[in-house]
């Protein structure tokens, strides 16, 4: 047999590294160019969100004119969700699901890296309205017909490179539903999928379906502002109102797109360091497909206080969201229920993701009260709760993913004592910086303000959230000395450091290029489990070793 | 094998600590502000049973969390698997209809506050419409008088207590919305051109005072500083100042509610009538100034160097009342900025 396998590493020849990665199409690399890239947009935006935070930190202006704290938050919203969460955790995708699927790579590399490529592109777009006399200010929402109205073409950039980065995202969308229904190893049956495949498989789908819709609505915004168009300005017939339908269409389902693919690293991460499978694995994919049909049906909750929406339809709606992610929350909770949990770094951030997303999703109950809604609308308490779904969420998720998946991309693991540290500083400074916001907008504190009166009573609570910022920041710092040091002289990692049992752990770390000399014989959500609890174990069940047409397929074509 | 005697104990402090927990949750933080509409009340207390619920399902959660972390923490060198669970259809459903049950009750709560809000009288006491525009505020009456903002202080909507107000919400440039922390409530100003109708709000405060308000939907460059103050006061003084306003004299002073302490400070021959005054610390006062003469005067009270507050110029016989701001305990000076030599005095603040 081994003597009939086809070697599948392509035959190299010499060429410089710099070339190598600027012009490769092996999702492995594209998906680090995408993590490298989005940390880079990361730091960027989170010196902008410190420069807000200091600015508010006491009543009075002090570093930042008016104008310039726009920009600021404008930038810091809009670089944030769209050139970190979002490419990170699709960086992630791009480097796992190939690997999760047993796939030699994505089913388009060339479209793979034109859509990662496009990202650095339009991110840079964006930023360069600082060049040319101003960034974009209108926030990131871009809300007619202020955009319509305001000078400078920083806002033609931000809507010029908003536009590729949604491009990139369409492409990528496009790039792993093909991947995930055309390249899966023999075997791999849908219901066999990781779930963090199923969440990048509805992602995409979203993506496919919302993005498009934000691209229409750009190009519109710029027939307005440079070519005498009518869409959004009342003063010429348009519709204000209009904008914001076209804008949260997508909106909405782009928080799913953030927070979907989080979940999915988290329900990797807690049966692994549980011991144990995760929970109720088909309810958990309804409610994945449940969470993304509904995000179409929701958006006008963000807009309650317009006047110009049906409210009990929206909010019916959107309360209706808090039932498969309720679902989700008790499968990640009977996970651990008679674990035997590993309190690992991955498993930290894990963990983290749990707690904080809870109070993210209790809020966006909350909010979905149009009464309620009416009081905190566009204050703190919003920024409080996207926060702890974007960030609480999303961005605990892609730490968490980082040191889960850290080992398989370089071989090395990352420093435990170092980890941990990151984990309690950025969990502690997270709370400290977002929690009192709830209690800033309940007390009436609009969002998006540079200055408040020192009578107002905001200011201990707005001190508070700048230390937790900084104390954020400072986090970065052990996680990047972690990263370096792990990179010069880490720890070997070995193929399956943790005790993984889908397949990315079945090849080494880092995998050859095309990924498998040789896949395991695929029964279940969990193939690796037989191999390392062998099929005598009381825990396999009788129909995870049924034969299917799937299998006989396996085995006439033999080792892929 | 036994639970541990640290982590027993931090079981009983869970135990404990979560009513605990609860009961300080909705005794002090995370509240809105006291409201001072009807519809304010009603909001609030749709908050109090919406925070009710949020309380236990985080304790619930949180509390788990953090139970499994305790008990089910691997032993070291602990190699063996758990069981293997994949799932019960059974607990499946049941934890399907828990969130479903409170989703509707949230639902039910809600359209019955939501309709409450809503409602429109018949006969509002006053109807104003409001023009918000970059960055500052219009308030037109009915046949009546237009307050705009003067000399840099954010304009005044007068309105009586107790009876319904209901404001026409007209945008002449952007997006903006009013807002008004203590009634609990807001509704946006969009423009929607010529077809379009503008969004009304009603509401019925139940308190006389002074009330701040500020843009909540960002509007541009200066939307920070979009202010306005929503002055309710009792019927009688609201048309007494209506009508005085009509017929052209200066209106009374205002806002019986929010002056629980005014200085009155006469000026003449460039001279201060008194040279001291004592009021009490963090709240907000009043002075009355009226200048006698024909020369610009104003009052503005000094903490050493720095301005802390600077009323507006009167430059003939006239009277204007400031209302000043909440001062420290402490030792202040009042000085017209016009003759800081010749007319000071010493302001004290008690505790």
């Amino acid at each position: 047999m081994a003597t009939t396998t086809l070697e599948p590493r392509a035959g190299t020849y010499q060429r410089s590294w710099v070339l190598d990665w600027l012009t490769t199409v092996d999702h492995k690399k594209i998906g680090i160019l995408y993590i490298v890239n989005s940390f880079l947009f990361f730091f960027a935006a989170g010196i902008l969100a410190l420069l807000i935070r200091s600015e508010l930190a006491i009543p009075g202006i002090q570093f930042l004119d008016q104008n310039t704290y726009n920009q600021a938050f404008t930038m810091h919203g809009t670089i944030m969700l769209f050139l970190f969460i979002i490419p990170a955790l699709s960086g992630f995708g791009n480097y796992i699901v190939p690997l999760q699927l047993g796939a030699p790579d994505m089913a388009f590399p060339r479209i793979n890296a034109l859509s990662f490529w496009l990202l650095p592109l339009g991110g840079l777009l964006i930023f360069s309205g600082y060049l040319f006399g101003g960034a974009a200010a209108e926030g990131w929402t871009g809300y007619a017909p202020l955009t319509n109205r305001s000078e400078g073409v920083g806002t033609d950039l931000w809507i010029i490179g908003l536009a590729l980065v949604g491009t990139a995202s369409i492409l990528g969308a496009v790039n792993f539903i093909a991947t995930i229904f055309k390249m899966r190893a023999p075997g791999m049956t849908l219901f066999r999928m990781p779930i963090f495949v199923w969440t990048m498989l509805v992602t995409a789908v979203l993506i496919l379906l919302a993005t498009p819709v934000l691209a229409a609505g750009l190009i519109a915004l710029f027939i307005d502002r440079n070519y005498g168009g009518s869409f959004f300005d009342p003063s010429v017939g348009g519709n204000p109102v209009l904008w914001q339908h076209i804008f949260w269409f997508f909106g909405h389902p782009e928080v799913y797109i953030v927070i979907l693919p989080a979940m999915g690293v988290v329900s990797e991460i807690l049966p692994v360091f549980s011991r144990k499978p995760l929970f109720g694995y088909r309810a958990f994919v309804f409610a994945t497909i449940a969470i993304g049909l509904l995000s179409f049906s929701v958006w006008a909750h963000h807009m309650f206080t317009t006047g110009s929406v049906l409210l009990p339809f929206f909010s019916f709606m959107t309360a209706l969201i808090a039932i498969p992610t309720g679902i989700k929350m008790f499968n990640w909770l009977a996970t651990l229920w008679r674990g035997k949990l590993i309190l690992a770094t991955p498993m930290l951030f894990a963990l983290g993701f749990l707690s904080m997303f809870l109070i993210g999703g209790i809020s966006g109950v909350m909010l979905a009260s149009p009464p309620i809604d009416f009081h905190v609308q566009d204050t703190y308490f919003v920024v409080a709760h996207l926060h702890y779904v974007f960030f609480g969420g999303s961005v605990f998720g892609v730490f968490a993913a980082m040191y889960y998946w850290f080992p398989k991309m370089t071989g090395r693991k990352l420093n435990e004592p170092l980890g941990k540290i990151h984990f309690w500083m950025h969990f502690i400074g997270f709370n400290l910086a977002f929690f009192p916001m709830h209690q800033l907008g309940l007390d009436g504190m609009p969002r998006r303000i540079s200055d408040y009166s020192p009578d107002a009573g905001w200011t201990l609570l707005n001190m508070v959230s700048t230390v937790g910022a900084f104390m954020i920041a400072a986090s970065i710092i052990p996680f990047l000395i972690n990263v370096i040091a792990t990179f010069i002289n880490g720890e070997p990692a070995g193929d399956n450091p943790w005790e993984g049992n889908t397949l990315e752990w079945a090849t080494t770390s880092p995998p050859p290029p095309y990924n498998f000399d040789r896949l395991p014989p695929i029964h279940s959500e969990r193939p690796l489990f037989f191999l390392t609890h062998g099929h005598g174990h009381a825990a396999v069940r009788p129909e995870d070793l049924e034969e299917t047409a799937e299998d006989d397929v396996e085995r006439r074509d033999g080792a892929v | 094998m036994q639970p541990t005697v640290a982590s027993s104990r931090l079981r009983k402090i869970l135990r404990a600590g979560a009513p605990m927990f609860l009961i300080g949750l909705l005794a002090g933080c995370l509240l809105p502000p006291e409201p001072k509409t009807e519809v304010g009340k009603d909001v609030f207390n749709l908050y109090i049973i919406v925070l009710f619920l949020a309380g236990i399902v985080f304790v619930a959660v949180e509390g788990f969390i953090v139970y499994a972390i305790v008990r089910y923490r691997r032993k070291p060198g602990d190699d063996t698997l758990p069981e293997q669970h994949h799932g019960n259809t059974k607990v499946e459903i049941i934890w399907t209809l828990i969130p479903t049950v409170i989703v509707f009750i949230l639902f039910g709560f809600s359209m019955a506050t939501l309709s409450e809000i809503e409602a429109r009288s018949e006969n509002p006491g006053v109807v104003v419409q409001v023009d918000g525009f970059q960055w500052d505020w219009t308030f037109r009456y009915e046949d009546g008088p237009v307050f705009n903002s003067e000399g840099g202080e954010p304009p005044v909507l007068r309105v009586p207590v107790g009876e319904p107000v209901r404001l026409v919400l007209n945008s002449l440039d952007v997006n903006h919305s009013f807002y008004v922390p203590q009634f609990l409530i807001k509704r946006d100003l969009i423009d929607l051109g010529e077809n379009g109708r503008d969004n009304e709000l009603e509401f019925t405060i139940t308190e006389a005072g002074t009330y701040a308000g500020q843009c909540a939907e960002f509007c541009g460059t200066a939307h920070a500083d979009m202010k306005f103050v929503v002055e309710a006061m009792e019927r009688e003084a609201f048309d007494e100042y209506m009508a005085a306003l009509a017929s052209g004299e200066t209106p009374p002073p205002t806002g019986g509610g929010e002056c629980s302490t005014t200085i009155e400070i006469k000026a003449n021959n460039t001279q201060f009538d008194i040279g001291e005054f004592e009021v009490p610390a963090d709240t907000d006062f009043c002075i009355a100034f009226e200048n006698q003469e024909a020369v610009p005067h104003n009052v503005a009270i000094y903490d050493g160097g720095e301005a802390t507050f600077t009323g507006d110029f009167v430059n003939e016989p006239g009277s204007i009342t400031y209302n000043v701001p909440a001062l420290p305990a402490g030792e202040f000076r009042f000085i017209c900025d016009a003759h800081p030599q010749a007319m000071v005095g010493d302001v004290t603040v008690t505790e």
